[in-house]
């Protein structure tokens, strides 16, 4: 009954209700199909088979089942496989806090020229510095 | 007495038991009934029991059988549907 280019309609599973060639006979009650489904093993009693049947090598591959079908103007849609796409890598939000940390510390570094420390600064100094340790002195003589 | 809302039997009760040791009834939404074929009125299968606004949130995949006719028909009543279109044609 499954002869070699046998045109069947699949009826279970999430190819059922699309048309197939029968490619090649297996053991058991067992056929390899192709065409509008997958290319895969199918069991007899999930095939429903129709009037003709095309010229087809045995295990004929994907392309001459598709143009043995074509002539039949039975159109097969194949489903492009997924692309790669390369994964993109997780880059450190840390990094780039420290980055900006460190251009601003740059700059910062640029700016400043190091000069000479005038006397009157030196003096300044001290008389701020002086009063502080005046105060924790008296506060001690106090107790 | 329960509160005036919860007097009708249209929601559960559920006894369960709190960290103390009291038993309190709480209130809950009753499950739907299972989906079922239009054709011959079977038990449809791998379509789950829940409420419509949980059905809402699930993956078209786990809502119903990867076929056509799937979560409409049974198995047997699409195959036979599917053979009596594929013997007309031919």
């Amino acid at each position: 009954m499954y002869e070699i280019g046998r045109l069947c309609v699949k009826l279970a599973g999430r190819d059922a209700r699309k048309k197939c060639l029968v490619v090649d006979i297996l053991e058991n009650n067992y056929v390899l199909i192709d065409g509008q489904t997958r290319r895969k093993k199918c069991n007899n009693n999930h095939l429903e088979p129709l009037n003709k049947v095309l010229k087809i090598k045995k295990g004929a591959s994907h392309k001459e089942v598709v143009d043995a079908l074509k002539k039949e103007k039975i159109e097969v849609v194949d489903s492009k496989p997924k692309q790669k796409v390369e994964k993109p890598t997780k880059q450190k939000k840390v990094d780039s806090k420290v980055e900006k940390k460190q251009v601003k510390v740059k700059k910062l570094k640029t700016e400043k020229v190091p000069t000479k420390v005038s006397e009157d600064d030196l003096k300044s100094k001290k008389i701020s510095e002086k009063p502080k340790e005046s105060k924790t002195k008296q506060k001690v003589e106090k107790k | 007495m329960p509160e005036p809302r919860h007097r009708s039997r249209s929601s559960r009760r559920v006894k369960t038991k709190l960290p103390g040791g009291e038993v309190v009834t709480h209130y809950k939404k009753r499950t739907p009934g299972i989906s079922k074929c239009s054709k011959c009125g079977e038990n449809l299968k791998g379509i789950p029991r829940v409420r419509p606004y949980k059905m809402t949130k699930l993956n078209i995949s786990k809502k119903r059988v990867e076929r056509p006719f799937g979560g409409n028909l049974c198995t047997k009543c699409a195959r036979s549907l599917i053979k009596e279109e594929a013997r007309e044609v031919s």
